[in-house]
């Protein structure tokens, strides 16, 4: 092996090795036996700049978990965009699927101004309080992707697959599949059949990232991602570089094969689009390509028309305004009920950076994106809905996974004690009221010490005229923490004969202050 | 053995269990007299696995229970993610003392497993149980958590209020069931013991056999007749069950009960909590199904 083809192995290692460890990460993103989960699961988050950056505008806060980003910064600094060529996991899967996907043969000029647009709206919003990051930052997309979307998709495939041979298979075939199916879920797939709503759309977004490789390699990474464009400005004085700066007049060849189009119309180098890549040195039919250390000399402009900026800019100044204007956003009719240890309302949907690590760990599948519930500020940001999974009492983890401490981690004692929502009572619907039935699978189930969902012994006239004796429950308020284990067991078809609602805690998400007196 | 001829078997020798049932409620006082008499053992002490251990030996010995090449299930209550002196759980040194007799007899496994009401992994976890296990070391050991796909339907012929619910296919198979459960409080049924115990083989709905509950475990216990019952009152919740959470609620009882007869362990447990047995109405249906004795004074106890 060459010198040049080992340098592009070696970047194509890294890559898979990055890839590896985020997969890795994904999977250790649940129970483990563990209250604490022992890895940094969250880390791909952590040291994302654009979300430090738009968190802190966003909450004029500095949050010492998102520390780590300065080591992308310093990394940046010393050798450009390295992270999107050596790292990013999306990019490694978006290099994998060029394989692929095959770009149209006259590819489309390139519009690197775009993501300079997005990245210009992002940090403007978020300076004024709106977290814009989730809808575009390539972890948020990637990851939530493959919790919505993906994760479940490929599991409910392959189960279903050896299901089959279970149900209807031979038994010489199951003793053969069985195995093989335990080593699967070891290794391979998630620990249970996970449901989330509307997979489709996560799924289309995700899906939609992969479809942009048609216009060209990489053209999500050159053209839309603000974290691409974070990195890029941060590029335009690192210090690791190509030489020459220029594209040999006659040959050109760096020019075309560039997967990252780094080159103008004018052959000129712009290293803040190089993501360090070193493909070049291996095609460079002179050999004289090579990259060192050197002071940052720039010969091409960036490629950021200055009244797009502007455009951009009074966008990022009115969009926050225009959408904490929705009525829907303070209507008190569409609180939700938030995961335990979220923020203030108002703070929560500054900091939450919609990147789905605590629906993925949620183990008992309770936390669902929310769509236009509460408006477009809420969009993928986390609910609790209790009919389709309670929240586990003794379990701590998505304060633990949560990058931005949107959900504080919260010792158990104090998890114990916070209120998500209060349970409330439909007699209407509720069997020992409204039908004489014995029940109360509710009070079994609350977990609460002493227990929140009480009852009282009465005697009744059942359906049959005859005089029962039953245990009617009622909800103590002030213990009631709103896990909702007593609308995920109620035995009554349809919604539970009792429900959680918000508690009455201060949470206005809108400019409209408070409601009612 | 496809699904079809499974069912069928399972119905078979279900049917020939129950009808059994009747003939024997019709024998006359004078004939009932001189069967034997069902037999409680009842051990305490602070040495869990001793205790647990002495009231299978006065039984006769785990080789009466499990033959070799035995398949045998061992059905602990772990229905909830709390620790052991939370008194939520059957206990883990009861059920790794069963477990290793039964291995010991030469079982070809043992299986543990229960159908939890909280997440599964923190309760098999939490409650110690599978930690216990797993120092064993011995590959017949298999603490796995429900398969849903292993359940089963099953017809309740002699059923009162129940015709069919889906049952554990290994609860339904094994050649020794033996039923591990807590003594503790219940806020509808007053007591969960044994007969409740079943609870954690079935599939379904739950919720709903709360609605008749009584009958409907009853009902259910018709299905799964354990060979062997040993409750677990070590630790005993009095208040706030059947999950509880506070050690003001637990009152420490060192004791372990065994009988082959599951209501008559009901009934004595019950004695526990200074309640009369027929103050439990679903030890009153069992006992009405005849399904085992609930007159201590018809039982032999003996306390070790």
């Amino acid at each position: 092996m060459n010198k040049k083809v080992f340098t592009r192995r070696a970047r194509q290692v890294c890559q898979l090795l990055f890839l590896a460890l985020f997969l890795f990460l994904f999977r250790q993103t649940d129970y483990t036996g563990q209250d604490t989960i022992p890895y940094a699961v969250n880390i791909f988050f952590r040291w994302d700049p654009l979300v430090a950056a738009t968190v802190t505008l966003a909450t004029r806060t500095l949050i010492f978990l998102l520390l780590p980003a300065f080591f992308v910064v310093g990394l940046t600094v010393l050798f450009g965009r390295v992270f999107c060529g050596w790292i990013c996991p999306l990019g490694t899967l978006l290099d994998g699927a060029g394989h692929v996907i095959k770009p149209v043969r006259h590819p489309v000029r390139p519009k690197r101004y775009l993501k300079y647009i997005v990245l210009t709206i992002v940090l403007v919003s978020a300076g004024f309080g709106m977290q814009l990051a989730g809808w575009v930052d390539p972890f948020a997309i990637l990851v939530r992707g493959m919790v919505i979307a993906v994760d479940p998709l490929v599991n409910a495939l392959v189960t279903s697959g050896f299901d089959a041979i279970y149900f209807h298979g031979p038994d010489w075939m199951t003793a053969v599949s069985e195995p093989v199916y335990d080593v699967f879920k070891d290794v391979v797939l998630p620990y249970k059949q996970s449901y989330f709503l509307w997979p489709v759309i996560s799924f289309a977004i995700l899906a939609g990232v992969f479809a942009l490789e048609i216009l060209g390699r990489r053209f999500w990474c050159r053209n839309v991602c603000p974290l691409g464009a974070m990195l890029a400005l941060i590029s335009r004085f690192s210090f690791f570089r190509r030489k020459p700066l220029m594209a040999c007049k006659g040959c050109g060849d760096c020019r075309e094969k560039c997967r990252m189009q780094a080159f103008d119309d004018r052959h000129r180098m712009m290293a803040e689009e190089c993501s360090l890549c070193l493909d070049c040195l291996e095609f460079c039919p002179k050999k004289i390509t090579t990259f060192k250390f050197s002071m940052p000399v720039n010969k091409a402009p960036m490629d950021v028309p200055r009244r797009h900026l502007l455009g951009a800019g009074l966008t990022g100044l009115f969009l926050p305004v225009l959408v904490k204007l929705d009525a829907k956003a303070g209507n008190p009719s569409n609180r939700i009920l938030r995961p335990p240890g979220a923020l203030k309302e108002t703070d929560f949907l500054k900091t939450c950076v919609r990147c789905g690590e605590c629906m993925k760990v949620c183990i008992q599948n309770a936390l669902q994106p929310v769509f236009f519930e509460q408006g477009l500020d809420g969009i993928f940001t986390p609910r609790l809905v209790p009919r389709l999974g309670y929240c586990e009492f003794n379990c701590t983890l998505c304060g633990q996974v949560c990058p931005t401490g949107a959900l504080e981690q919260l010792p158990l004692a104090e998890k114990h004690a916070f209120v998500i929502g209060r349970a409330v009572f439909d007699k209407n619907r509720c069997l020992p009221y409204a039908a004489a039935t014995p029940c109360i699978v509710c009070e079994e189930h609350c977990p609460t010490s002493e227990k929140a969902i009480q009852f009282e012994q009465v005697r009744a006239t059942g359906p049959d005229g005859r005089t029962v004796m039953l245990k009617r429950p009622f909800v103590v308020i002030d213990r009631c923490i709103g896990c909702g284990i007593c609308e995920k067991v109620c035995p009554v078809p349809g919604p539970a004969a009792v429900r959680v609602y918000p508690a009455d805690v201060e949470q206005s998400a809108s400019l409209l202050s408070g409601y009612g007196y | 053995m496809d699904r079809r001829t499974f069912l069928k078997q399972v119905a078979l020798w279900y049917a020939g269990v129950v009808t059994t049932v009747p003939v024997f409620r019709l024998v006359s006082g004078a004939m009932a007299e001189t069967t034997v008499k069902p037999e409680i053992m009842v051990a305490k002490g602070d040495d869990y696995a001793g205790i647990t251990a002495a009231v299978v030996e006065k039984m006769g010995g785990i080789s009466r229970f499990v033959k070799t090449g035995a398949r045998v299930v061992v059905k602990p209550n772990i229905g909830w993610d709390r620790r052991p002196e939370q008194a939520a759980d059957t206990h883990p040194l009861v059920v790794r003392a069963l477990v290793e007799m039964a291995l010991d007899a030469g079982a070809a496994s043992v299986q543990v497993f229960d159908r939890t009401c909280n997440e599964e992994r923190r309760c098999y976890q939490n409650s110690g149980i599978k930690p216990e296990l797993e120092k064993i070391k011995d590959k017949r050991v298999k603490c796995e958590f429900i398969d849903d796909r292993k359940f089963v339907p099953v017809k309740i012929e002699h059923g009162r209020a129940l015709r069919e619910w889906s049952f554990y296919k290994d609860a339904l198979e094994a050649d020794c069931y033996i039923n591990v459960p807590i003594a503790k409080h219940h806020g509808l049924s007053g007591l969960t013991l044994g007969l409740k115990n079943v609870m954690g083989v079935i599939g379904g709905r739950r919720g709903k056999i709360h609605h008749d509950m009584a009958q409907n475990l009853a009902d259910l216990n018709t299905v799964i007749r354990p060979t062997l019952t040993v409750v677990d009152a070590t630790r005993m919740l009095l208040r706030s069950g059947p999950q509880g959470g506070s050690l003001d609620d637990v009152s420490v009882r060192n004791t372990v009960l065994a009988s082959t007869d599951p209501v008559a362990t009901d009934a004595y447990a019950t004695t526990l909590f200074d309640v009369k047995p027929d103050m439990l109405p679903s030890t009153v249906a069992a006992y009405k199904m005849g399904l085992g004795e609930m007159d201590l004074g018809k039982c032999r106890v003996t306390e070790l």
